[in-house]
């Protein structure tokens, strides 16, 4: 509600209470609210509000488990070198691009060259280290509720094509057994990484993730094992696929072979 | 520990952090140490943290168990990130800024469960002592208030009130325009201050 003869809005007043407005401002506000009892009564009106926040909130604090938090902070690892050591792919792009500046022409194959196998190794394995940390967050009731129809699907589909340059349609990702739930997109080192999430009835959250794959080139299906789920892995020339759940390594191998199916199709 | 929110901590003076921030022309070179934040003190920073961070975890999530979730996340990724933080600048806001991005990025769709407000479990707020009666009716009202606010109300809010960060600290975490900020405050304070009228007048 503003105060139309001059146009004060709840904003600046709120502005005005929090000592986020400017001097001048303040006292032009002030001046107002002296000659017109509107302003003063918004003023009061507003400031109603000012609680006591700080003390309220003040016992929240001692309700964190701190213990708990701090035994899971010890008990959290050290990122893998490539994280935060001297060649992360962001420094590396970085790096070429300074070279590029100076007008040396870096050859790709010769920087590759320089980066260690097994950070290299690190860097490719990275985004599916962080699709297991959240998945393990997931519960059944994280997916509970009903599939989305296919037209609702494909309107999710769509939207995912443009942001990803991947086709995607009901049928594909569709498997058997496990019920589709979502398509959501997240984001991992600013690229944007589509999850698919379903739920097997028998094993619990399953999920499809798929993200661009700037290096390229096919990579055959590979297992791993994270954070006790079970991880099917594999490139197109474009994408990099990976299918996690809980659901035996036979199982997820045989989803999988058929997603990758479809979705080279 | 009202104090402990709204001071900020020494080591990350406001000054400083708003002094790092403003671009200036690079008269000298820094050495590459002390630009880089090293894993140990992001550790460290965090160590410091955590009640603050589950605080804020709770507040949006409304549930215990996510808001324990989310301050893990938020080691995890603060940790990858360690390179990216800026030294000089806020630890404890650039760590609020992780756990909020992780909160709307990945872990909001768990709250289709059954959303249980702050206030829910009534040990939280106990209080011994008859003396203190009358303040633990004001701040559960407080928390009543804060916690019927839509959720971008409420971490505006809390990030504002509760943690004492200026509209533009609150905006960099919120990661929205500094008008956006002002606009949820002012909506935020309409609402309570119509609902503390409404129940004056009752």
């Amino acid at each position: 509600m503003s105060i139309d003869p001059d146009k004060i809005t709840d904003e600046e007043i709120t502005a005005f209470l929090d000592g986020e407005l400017p001097p001048e401002e303040a006292a032009r506000l002030e001046a107002l609210a002296a000659q017109d009892p509107r302003v003063a009564e918004r003023i009061e009106f507003l400031a109603r509000a000012s609680l006591a926040f700080g003390e309220a909130f003040a016992p929240l604090l001692d309700a964190a488990p701190h213990d708990r938090l701090a035994a899971a902070l010890a008990a959290t690892p050290s990122p893998a070198p490539a994280r935060n050591g001297w060649l992360t792919r962001r420094s590396l792009v970085g790096a070429m691009a300074a070279s590029l500046l100076a007008g040396i022409v870096a050859d790709r194959a010769l920087v590759r060259l320089s980066v260690p196998a097994a950070q290299e190794e690190d860097e490719a394995s990275e985004w599916r280290k962080a699709v297991a940390g959240y998945m393990s967050l997931y519960t059944r009731e994280t997916l509970s509720g009903p599939t989305p129809s296919p037209q609702s699907q494909r309107a999710d589909f769509a939207f995912i094509e443009q942001r990803l340059g991947l086709s995607l349609s009901p049928e594909a990702v569709a498997l058997p057994s496990a019920e589709y739930r979502r398509a959501q997109i997240l984001s991992y080192d600013g690229q944007p990484l589509v999850q698919i999430a379903y739920l097997d009835p028998e094993t619990g959250p399953m999920a499809l993730c798929i993200t661009a794959h700037p290096e390229g080139g096919r990579q055959p299906m590979e297992s791993e094992r994270r954070r006790g789920m079970n991880v099917v892995y594999w490139s197109s020339a474009d994408h990099a696929f990976m299918l996690i759940g809980h659901a035996g390594p036979e199982r997820m191998k045989d989803l999988a072979t058929g997603l990758a199916e479809r979705l080279s199709a | 520990m009202a104090a402990f929110a709204q001071v900020p901590s020494p080591v990350y003076a406001g000054d400083a952090g708003r002094a790092a921030q403003r671009p200036a022309v690079r008269v000298s070179v820094r050495p590459t140490e002390a630009s880089i934040a090293s894993e140990a003190e992001i550790r460290q920073g965090l160590s410091r943290h955590l009640s603050r961070l589950w605080r804020y975890g709770l507040v949006l999530s409304r549930q215990r168990d996510v808001a324990d979730d989310l301050v893990q996340q938020t080691c995890l990724r603060a940790l990858e990130r360690a390179g990216q933080f800026q030294p000089g600048t806020r630890l404890d806001h650039w760590l609020l800024a992780i756990l909020h991005s992780i909160w709307l990025n990945e872990l909001r769709s768990r709250k289709v469960r059954l959303g249980q407000g702050v206030l829910d479990s009534g040990d939280v707020l106990s209080v011994d002592g008859a003396s203190q009666a009358e303040t633990r009716v004001l701040a559960s009202q407080v928390l009543e208030q804060v916690d019927a606010l839509p959720e971008a109300q409420r971490s505006a809010v809390f990030l504002a009130y509760v943690e004492g960060l200026s509209y533009r600290e609150v905006a960099d975490v919120l990661d929205i325009p500094i008008g956006t900020v002002m606009s949820r405050l002012a909506a935020a304070r309409a609402r309570i201050a119509t609902r503390l009228s409404e129940v004056e007048a009752r």
